[in-house]
């Protein structure tokens, strides 16, 4: 669909150093995702996980101090958030917002005709768009008064988790970013988005996982393990190094740091 | 430099117009009393504790004398929405007189009494209701006896005992210089009402309508009264409510307040008996250079009363407002449940709202509670919507109308909800876009 074959870079993050509210948060973190890997970032808490998500989907408060990042060969930096979300970045944050009065759907369809807008195509038809959506609830365990209620409005963490991955799923985007998406579940609902999240394992797609746990990829097994600390990547492997690092900790990496 | 004029200086010009009034012994000595009255008060000023927020300086120069009567084609109505859905009754007031050749449905259901105070005073019968709320101590009455003393006209509607009659739309068109409609509304035990009153200006014409209404629900009644102000850009409204409830009996006001220049309404309610109830909702949208002043006072003079009163305003551009509501438990009003929530948001940098919600307890056993806020749209809900592609200014049109959603989902009467949120959605930017989250 997309012209992106496995191996493409769709990330590459060079000496990327943010500060926010006057204090640097990340340090000269590189990083490379291709099509068709998922990644998995490891760190302590404070470790700068939620900055890099959200410095990558454009939030606008965090001030980029040097580096950079292209997405896809382009200047992602340059972007507003929107416009990133619609060529495809999807970010799965770690505490979805509720926002009573704007319904769910409407959002998710806004969202969707939004990206194929970029794409130079036509709106979604409204029913084969709810065809769509119900589909992706059932997947997802959802029930039918998610459709009806506000965003994220009155729903459970691990609804509100759910919600994001059936947004992803319904928007298709090419790079996903998810954050902390295991947090504060049970271990049902982690099955559930660790499901959901592996349907979307494809080719022309690469996922980004930020996480504090190695449970999670007990579920979804990453292509490659990063840790970050004190604001860059200090050691990378593949799933062992998450392995080791749960039996080994944090304080491990830190202490060898550069020498990884 | 010049002088200021003083603020009372408008009603030196209205003075000798006071003479040229209908109505005989009784009606024109009431007049006096109420002229006199508020000569001795003079116009309130920013200086009075109730205007604190709300400044008339405006009316300095402003044409106040009652409005000639003028013909009207039912085409300058078209803004009004069509609530005569299910056979209501339809009343149009232009200039706060009765214009019986726009009415619909002229002969009313038997379970409906209409009338006018032109029709009271042309049959030299004494006034239906009382022109002051009678509470001086507590309240700032010149509103009412400014509109005492000019009304000369304005719906009178009684609904017996237990009727339910079809739905009344009572539409106020202003058409330029002063009007001064005068409401009275009762309802007999155990009646219950749908009022929708709308209020429309000519063109960009520059109206000042000084209106006082009474409202009066007996035990067990309920009255359901919305109202959509959608005045023209040079219009001022300065509108004073008074409601007493009786016992068990259920009184709610919708209010879209989303034109005119100068807005404000005096809500007083007195939960006179056990049980009464009290529902207030309000959305304020203050725009350019608009304001838009709310201020309620509820007293609960009995046991096992309760209120609740929501108002969300938004301040745009230059926009002002403010929300003023004071909530008195009396004495012996065991049991009363009280709510008060306010919050405003600013959407302009030069916008500003004013909030004051406040609680006087004489009584044990009660639960009150009040909550105030005004704040900027949230950094994390607009951030959530721009991640998922929505542009900036969408976004923040998109946060702004779901603000306002809470005081719209309040509105029962389907049309008027309807046409308000229509309105909202004219005025923020990206409306066809929003059209489609509100579908």
């Amino acid at each position: 669909m997309s012209g992106i074959h496995k191996g493409d870079p769709i990330l590459e993050v060079r000496g990327l150093t943010v500060d926010v509210q006057g204090r640097r948060i990340l340090d000269g973190l590189d990083l490379t995702v291709r099509a068709g890997e998922v990644h998995a970032i490891m760190g302590p808490n404070g470790a700068g996980k939620s900055t890099l998500s959200q410095v990558l989907a454009g939030r606008p408060d965090y001030e980029v101090k040097a580096g950079s990042v292209r997405y896809r060969g382009e200047d992602l930096l340059a972007l507003p958030a929107e416009e990133r979300a619609r060529r495809g970045l999807f970010l799965g944050f770690q505490y979805p917002v509720e926002i009573p009065g704007v319904n769910n759907v409407y959002l998710l369809k806004a969202a969707l005709n939004a990206r194929r807008r970029q794409r130079g195509e036509s709106e979604v038809d409204a029913f084969e768009f709810l065809a769509l959506v119900r589909d992706k609830m059932k997947l997802m365990q959802m029930d039918e008064s998610f459709l009806s209620r506000g965003v994220n409005e009155g729903f459970s963490g691990g609804e509100k988790k759910r919600n994001e991955i059936l947004q992803m799923s319904v928007l298709e985007p090419t790079l996903a970013i998810l954050d902390e998406t295991d947090s504060g579940l049970d271990i049902d609902a982690l099955k559930v988005v660790a499901q959901g999240v592996n349907s979307l394992r494809r080719d022309d797609r690469a996922i980004v996982l930020v996480t504090h746990y190695q449970r999670l990829l007990d579920y979804i097994v990453p292509d490659q393990v990063h840790v970050l600390a004190g604001g860059r990547i200090l050691k990378s492997g593949d799933r062992s190094l998450a392995l080791e690092l749960e039996r080994r900790g944090y304080d491990w990496v830190r202490e060898g740091g550069a020498a990884a | 430099m010049s002088a200021s004029p003083r603020p009372s200086d408008p009603l030196e010009r209205l003075r000798p117009l006071l003479a040229e009034l209908p109505g005989g012994g009784a009606w024109r000595s009431q007049r006096e009393q109420l002229w006199n009255r508020l000569l001795a008060a003079g116009l309130p000023t920013t200086r009075d504790e109730p205007w604190k927020y709300a400044n008339l300086r405006l009316l300095a120069r402003r044409d106040l004398a009652p409005a000639a009567p003028r013909p009207i084609t039912p085409e300058a109505l078209a803004a009004a929405p069509d609530a005569a859905a299910g056979g209501a009754t339809r009343l149009i007031f232009v200039d706060g007189r009765y214009q019986a050749g726009l009415a619909q449905r002229l002969a009313p259901p038997s379970s409906l009494q209409l009338s006018t105070f032109a029709a009271v005073v042309e049959a030299g019968e004494p006034d239906p209701g009382t022109p002051l709320a009678g509470d001086p101590d507590l309240v700032d009455e010149r509103l009412r006896a400014w509109n005492g003393a000019f009304a000369v006209d304005g719906p009178v509607i009684r609904v017996p005992a237990r009727a339910t009659p079809p739905a009344v739309h009572v539409v106020h068109l202003a058409t330029g210089g002063g009007a001064y409609p005068r409401t009275r509304i009762a309802l007999e035990p155990g009646a219950q009402l749908e009022l929708v009153e709308t209020h429309l200006t000519l063109g960009a014409a520059e109206a000042t309508v000084v209106a006082a209404t009474e409202v009066e629900v007996g035990a067990g009644a309920e009255l359901t009264h919305t109202v959509l102000q959608v005045l023209g850009e040079r219009a001022v409204l300065l509108e004073d409510l008074a409601v007493e409830v009786g016992a068990g009996g259920h009184y709610r006001h919708r209010l879209a307040a989303l034109g005119g220049q100068f807005a404000r309404l005096d809500l007083r309610v007195r939960l006179a008996a056990a049980g009464a109830a009290v529902e207030l909702a309000g959305l304020l949208f203050a725009d350019g250079q608009r304001e838009q002043h709310v201020r309620t006072l509820v007293t609960h003079a009995a046991p096992r009363t309760s209120s609740d009163q929501l108002y969300r305003g938004v301040g745009a551009g230059r926009g002002r407002g403010s929300y003023d509501g004071k909530v008195v438990v009396g004495v012996g009003a065991a049991g009363t449940e009280s709510r008060q929530s306010s919050r405003h948001l600013l959407i302009g940098r030069e916008a500003a709202f004013d909030s004051r919600p406040q609680l006087e307890i004489n009584a044990d056993d009660v639960k009150c509670s009040h909550g105030a806020t005004t704040g900027t749209l949230d950094p994390q809900m607009l951030f959530y919507l721009l991640s998922r592609g929505i542009d900036a200014e969408t976004a923040r049109a998109l946060l702004t109308y779901a603000f306002l959603g809470e005081v719209l989902r309040r509105f029962s009467v389907e049309p008027v909800r309807r046409a308000a949120e229509q309105r909202v959605l004219g005025r923020l930017p990206s409306a066809e876009l929003l059209r489609e989250f509100v579908a």
